[in-house]
């Protein structure tokens, strides 16, 4: 039998080992699939470069007239789909924002009276005249499409003293032709989310037993729950976490109302809420790694785990068990801690959104189930206590306090100079820093309380798009799950 | 002839040790296609020396662990994809007996009950009964940190049987008790046994096999090498010859020719510290009278005889190469 064979045999021997996730699988695949006709409708509908199309244009200064020049025809219309870049609030012409008759290069126009509560928007790049102030209309990051004319005329300037004619090309858009690109994209989101559920629907119907195994999952739980909450070491843990991040809270909250130059200075409530996260994740980390010691490792010492198999219960459910009680053990604590933290800062500063606080507290838990998961791996793998308080002290020293050292040393190494001031507002560095953050659950937990502070998921924060947050919120806490149930299984080939 | 309720057919296990890349860097063949028959109601003991396999194949029979090949079948299902159907038939007891020290034994059997989807007040009930049975009612309060090494076994078999299982599997239930415990456990066994109950126990302690079981098998290297039930090795060690231990004087090696000429007695020299010496002789039970007389005719001192029975321990050694 040749290696294609055998190759083809075993991937079909492979394929009917997994019966029971056909539907899950099939959906996932329509999924894909429906997300590349997304991609597509939005390339085929929308020029989704607009960056490209500012760069293009042509800037010919011939004496006293100048003229700048777009590849489109005047008069042709284009409909964009692009990220806010800048804050459109800070972008509407003000008689005292500048100076009649000045020419800007950045804008490529000239300075008129006529601008006043016209908006210049900042879209991937491009800039597009608004007619219409378009404060607390639209927010930065926000993805928008924006049907833009392209238009033509002349105006004259001062230069240094010489009188210079511009003939110049520009895009304009009026307010109606704006709108949030999530009122496309939650028709296909929908759809996404409707075909994989109804193939995880019909998975799990497949699955032998799945009543008797979730009902020992929830009997797992409340045992270790009821075995962790009652342990002196996590009661002192919670304690000392619950002062630590009531403490945050209050300092965030403080530091709202203190003077805006200083470097401490945290700008709205919602930005002191993403900041709270970091503590949150900082001190339930070393919860995690607190209540996983103990887990697997002193059950296989005290020898508790051998009866324990010996149970009708599955090896999966055993570890999801632990996982959801141990979770539950960390969570209680750290829900009570986030309340009063939050009640901190809320007291010392201002509120923030309400969609914020939910995030806070739900996408919380969630990165607090990743985080127990994740130690449940190493559990399960070492083969001493000291094995595993090693490694979840490595990773809790990767995650919460050198992962920024990663992210220079990885930046320094594509070429971005860290040494020079303001690096960090460098798109570079912050496309870099946003996209290592999604390997960092505590970075992601931080990206998805920011996103869902807004009003819409149509977000691109720093190059990461919203679903893309929202996508590995989820796969974090599953992959994590995955890994740990696969390790223990394992153990039952010797 | 008795159903066979449990049988293990041409199982094969093999240990495997890997690197951090996954390459194989040793193994080790814990079971070499052993096959093996457990009937419903008997007392099976399985007996063999360290690293003989047994454990394994007690994990194998429980789920813990998975063979690699053959069939292991209970009451005609394989177990293979039918793991949890089994579990709920098979109590077990594990040689280190493992419980949650901060339980007392009501919550131990609360906690282990609720895995077979049992009422809170069928278990207290169940739990209630079996206590009493095994002695542990005026302790069921009490944490089992405080607990004996016998009373854990104790709880520990309470809750092996807490589903009412068909088959108890138990790997060296003896060990660490007491004698005052091992007899009690015996009477528990015998007890459940005569109810249906199938057993199926390792052991080191031939006397207990001898005592407890119905049924031996024993295993060497990963297969079984002999299997029979205590009621035919019983009779096997009675047709075999006894041996007597004397310790005499004067005992030639013409007089050990006599003797292997005239009756067939094997004599073995085994040692002579200047009093006398000791000298062991294997004879049929009929000749005992005329050894005696033979010996003290040609002049031989004896200061005394030792009868020593063959007993399952030969059989054991012999089949295993031990001497």
């Amino acid at each position: 039998m040749g290696l294609k064979d055998k190759y083809i045999l075993k991937s079909k021997d492979s394929w009917n080992k997994k019966k029971t996730w056909h539907p899950l699988i099939m959906s996932l695949v329509l999924v894909i699939s429906l997300a590349i006709i997304h991609k597509a409708y939005w390339v085929s509908t929308t020029e989704t470069n607009p960056d490209e199309i500012w760069g293009n244009k042509q800037i010919t200064k011939n004496g006293n007239n100048w003229t700048i020049d777009f590849e489109e025809e005047v008069g042709d219309s284009i409909t964009f789909k692009g990220i806010l870049r800048t804050a459109p609030k800070f972008e509407v012409y003000r008689n005292d924002t500048f100076v009649p008759g000045k020419y800007s290069e950045g804008e490529a126009l000239v300075y008129s009276e006529d601008l006043y509560g016209k908006t210049m928007l900042n879209v991937s790049g491009i800039r597009i005249l608004v007619n219409d102030d378009l404060s607390k209309q639209f927010f930065v990051s926000e993805i928008i499409t924006i049907k833009a004319t392209l238009v033509s005329n002349v105006s004259t300037f001062d230069n240094n003293g010489e009188i210079i004619t511009l003939v110049r090309e520009g895009w304009v858009a009026e307010a109606e032709d704006i709108n949030l690109s999530s009122s496309k994209d939650n028709y296909f989101f929908t759809a996404e989310l409707l075909i994989f559920f109804t193939g995880l629907y019909l998975s799990l119907k497949r699955v032998t037993n799945l009543r008797e195994q979730t009902g020992l999952v929830w009997h797992l739980a409340k045992f270790e729950l009821k075995q962790g909450i009652k342990s002196p070491r996590m009661i002192v843990l919670g304690v000392i976490f619950t002062l630590f991040i009531i403490g945050m809270g209050w300092l965030l909250g403080d530091l709202q109302n203190g003077d805006p130059e200083s470097a401490f200075f945290v700008q709205n409530a919602n930005g002191a809420l993403q900041q709270l996260c970091f503590f949150v994740f900082f001190v339930v980390s070393l919860a995690a790694i607190g209540v996983s010691v103990d887990s697997f490792h002193k059950e296989r010492q005290a020898n508790t785990l051998n009866i324990l198999l010996a149970k009708p219960i599955n090896r999966e459910t055993i570890v999801i068990g632990k996982a959801v009680g141990l979770s539950l053990v960390v969570g209680i604590p750290a829900l009570v801690a986030q309340i009063l933290g939050l009640m901190f800062m809320i007291n010392a500063g201002d509120f923030p959104s309400l969609s914020g606080i939910i995030a806070f507290i739900v996408c919380g838990q969630i990165m607090i189930f990743t985080l127990v998961c994740f130690q449940l791996c190493f559990a399960i793998a070492a083969r001493s206590g000291t094995d595993v308080v090693m490694y979840g002290l490595g990773m809790w020293l990767l995650f919460a306090v050198v992962w920024n050292l990663l992210i220079y040393a990885i930046s320094f190494a594509l070429g971005i100079d860290v040494t020079a001031d303001d690096f960090e507002n460098d798109p570079k560095f912050q496309s870099i820093a946003s996209h290592m953050g999604m390997l960092n659950p505590g970075y992601v937990y931080q990206f998805a309380v920011g996103l869902l502070t807004h009003r819409t998921l149509a977000i691109d924060l720093e190059g990461i798009p919203g679903w893309l947050i929202l996508l590995a919120l989820v796969l974090w806490p599953i992959t994590c799950l995955r890994t740990a149930t696969k390790l223990f299984k394992r153990e039952v080939r010797g | 002839m008795t159903q066979n309720l449990l049988k293990i057919e041409n199982v094969k296990k093999t240990y495997r040790k890997y690197n951090l890349i996954g390459k194989e860097i040793s193994k080790f063949s814990a079971l070499n296609g052993l096959n093996l028959n457990v009937g419903k109601g008997q007392i099976y003991g399985f007996l063999g020396p360290n690293g003989a396999g047994k454990t394994t194949t007690i994990k194998c029979i429980i789920g813990i662990l998975e063979a690699d090949s053959g069939n292991i079948i209970i009451d005609g299902k394989n177990i293979k994809g039918n793991g949890l159907y089994f579990k709920n038939k098979i109590g077990f007891l594990p040689e280190q007996v493992g419980l949650y020290g901060r339980l007392t034994a009501k919550e131990s059997l609360q906690f282990y009950g609720g895995f077979y989807n049992l009422s809170d007040n069928l278990i207290e009930k169940r739990g209630k009964a079996l206590l009493a049975k095994l002695g542990l009612e005026k302790d069921s309060n009490r944490r089992v940190s405080e607990y004996s090494l016998g009373m854990k076994k104790r709880l520990a078999l309470c809750i092996a049987l807490l589903n009412e299982p068909e088959i108890l599997v138990m790997d060296e239930p003896t060990s660490g008790l007491d004698p005052r415990g091992v007899k009690a456990l015996r009477i528990v066994l015998k007890d459940l046994n005569k109810k249906g109950l199938t057993i199926i126990l390792s052991s080191h302690v031939l006397t207990e096999v001898q005592e407890i079981c119905s049924h031996v098998g024993i295993i060497n290297n990963g297969k079984l090498i002999r299997e029979e039930s205590i009621d035919g090795i019983r009779k096997e060690i009675e047709k075999k010859s006894i041996r007597l231990l004397l310790k005499v004087k004067d005992f030639s090696e013409k007089i050990s020719k006599e003797l292997a000429k005239n009756k067939k007695i094997k004599s073995i020299k085994q040692k002579n510290n200047g009093k006398h010496e000791e000298i062991t002789l294997e004879l049929k039970e009929e000749n005992i009278p005329w050894i005696t007389d033979f010996l003290v005719s040609k002049g031989i001192q004896i200061f005394s005889i030792e009868p020593q029975k063959n007993s399952l321990e030969e059989i054991f050694l012999k089949e295993t190469g031990g001497d």
